[in-house]
């Protein structure tokens, strides 16, 4: 066996951006091969350049940068408005068994109701406005974030806890100072993860009764079968999701230091 | 009047789907006087943790009563440090911060818990690695911080649960001299449970032996090896016979357990 696959074992780093490359080289080379070779119809796949083409016109000529702006600032809105709720009550409910116990059934319940379920009632009671918007992305990532903190903080080593105790920490001492910091890095991982899943619930909030965003620009790019747009918005999609993906790793990286490679 | 006085001190696990429950602890007394170093020997599964743990006041005993300068133990605190078995170092603080946990808990002024930390890190060895995580450092240099943040506190007493027992054996025999001779300087009550015979001997002033399953005291015996001990004590006729009566004890009960075990 090739010593490069023994398993577990770390791979140069200089390997490792060389390989993180080229899965995006394959990916755009299948693209090309597909589109450029006639394989796929233009009206089903744009081909890479048309793409390209079809993301500058929407920059240059519909705005398309307002419409990221827009997008970007209700993930953000909705998934700040999750993190204030389930973040202080996961820590309550992995401290306090009886905090759990009361929340856990309902939120495991809550969990698994679609958020894009919860569209034309939200439309009903918020209208088509932004709160709607936001309020499907908070729905979507809220319930999932309070499991996970949860789960986190009922995890932290109880040695700790009892070093603590015998070192004269009681009760809030003993959530504030050590199930707080020993979670801190988890709990920011669960949140990049959530941050995640909520762009996706963005878009289907924005493909019914949006007049902006990225949703939105890829409904109206349907209408006039521009796969390009199509293609060029979901692509910019993941754009966004990469950045953020590396700003929440680096944060992560410079706030909790001590967790490294842990 | 005793230091600490244990009365009857009993210990049932109840059982877990509908297995037995498992009487770890016998009705245990034993009495500690002021100043004593106490080891506390016998194989794994004695109970020698569950009795320091009830003493720490970490678990509560099924029936009798601990007394620390005859007032009643009821949960755990600063009055007793521990050092654990696993490192319990919180790894989000720095070596010094991590001394000054319990003192900042009692809400010391910043430079008062400064003063006294740099103190007892000095004690054992750590002067110059204040601003160290503990991540950063050996399990030997970790169990010293640990050992200085338990006497910053200036505890009655000072609980130690194989303390050692994780490191290679020249490091522990080299921890053995450093908390020696920190006991002899200060003559703080020490109760340290151990299933190492050398080590039980060298430190002790008492040697309490004891029983595999149900846990009880086999024997108490006198360590009357002058101090200041050095290393090379271990090397004398005294402390030979010591050890052979002590291993001839043990040895007893360790056959009874693991033959109980099959």
């Amino acid at each position: 066996m090739s010593p490069l696959f023994t398993p577990l074992k770390p791979v140069a780093p200089a390997l490792r951006t060389v390989l993180g490359i080229a899965c995006f080289v394959l990916f755009f080379l299948g693209w090309g091969i597909a589109t450029y070779g006639g394989f796929v119809k233009p009206l089903f796949l744009a081909s890479p350049g048309d793409t390209l083409t079809a993301g500058i016109a929407l920059f240059r000529e519909f705005g398309f940068a307002e419409d990221i702006a827009v997008t970007v600032w209700r993930v953000f809105a909705g998934f700040a408005m999750a993190a204030a709720l389930a973040v202080p009550l996961g820590i309550l409910m992995g401290a306090f068994k009886p905090v759990e116990a009361f929340f856990e059934a309902f939120v495991s319940f809550a969990r698994y109701l679609p958020a894009s379920a919860f569209i034309p009632l939200l439309i009903l009671w918020a209208g088509v406005g932004e709160l709607q918007k936001i309020l499907v992305i908070f729905i979507g990532s809220v319930f999932q974030l309070v499991i996970m903190v949860t789960v986190i903080v009922s995890g932290i080593r109880t040695d700790l806890v009892e070093a603590a105790y015998t070192l004269g920490a009681k009760r809030d001492g003993v959530v504030l100072r050590v199930l707080l910091p020993a979670s801190a890095p988890q709990i920011f991982e669960a949140l990049r993860l959530v941050l995640g899943w909520a762009w996706t619930y963005v878009i289907v909030a924005e493909l019914v009764g949006a007049s902006r965003g990225i949703g939105h620009m890829i409904i109206d790019a349907q209408r006039f079968l521009d796969t390009g747009q199509m293609i060029f918005g979901i692509f910019i999609i993941g754009v966004i999701g990469l950045i953020t993906d590396l700003l929440f790793r680096a944060l992560n990286a410079r706030l909790f230091p001590w967790a490294k490679g842990r | 009047m005793s230091k600490l006085s244990i009365r009857n001190v009993e210990k049932i696990f109840p059982g877990r789907n509908s297995t037995a429950p498992t009487r770890a602890l016998v009705p245990t007394s034993l009495e500690v006087a002021d100043n004593d170093f106490i080891t506390i020997l016998g194989p794994s599964g004695c109970g020698k943790s569950t009795l320091l743990r009830i003493v720490a006041g970490l678990e509560t005993p099924s029936a009798g009563e601990v007394l620390l300068e005859g007032k009643a133990v009821s949960g755990p605190g600063p009055d007793r440090g521990m050092v654990f078995q696993s490192y319990t170092l919180f790894p989000w603080l720095t070596v010094r911060d991590n001394v000054c946990f319990g003192l900042r808990e009692r809400g010391l002024p910043r430079a008062e818990q400064l003063a006294i930390a740099d103190h007892f890190l000095a004690q054992v060895g750590l002067k110059g690695f204040e601003n160290h995580h503990p991540a950063q450092l050996s399990g030997g240099m970790q169990q010293r911080t640990a050992l200085a943040r338990a006497l910053a506190n200036d505890p009655k007493m000072l609980l130690l649960d194989e303390p050692f027992g994780a490191l290679d054996h020249q490091t522990r025999e080299l921890m053995q001299e450093l908390l020696l001779g920190i006991w002899e300087a200060d003559r703080k009550t020490v109760m340290f449970v151990t299933h190492d015979i050398d080590e039980a001997i060298f430190m002790a002033s008492r040697v309490v032996v004891m029983s595999a399953r149900p846990g009880r005291i086999k024997c108490d015996i006198p360590i009357e090896l002058p101090h200041p001990r050095s290393y090379k004590v271990k090397t004398t006729p005294e402390f030979a016979a010591y050890k052979e009566r002590l291993t001839e004890e043990i040895r007893v009960e360790t056959i009874k357990a693991v033959t109980m075990e099959r």
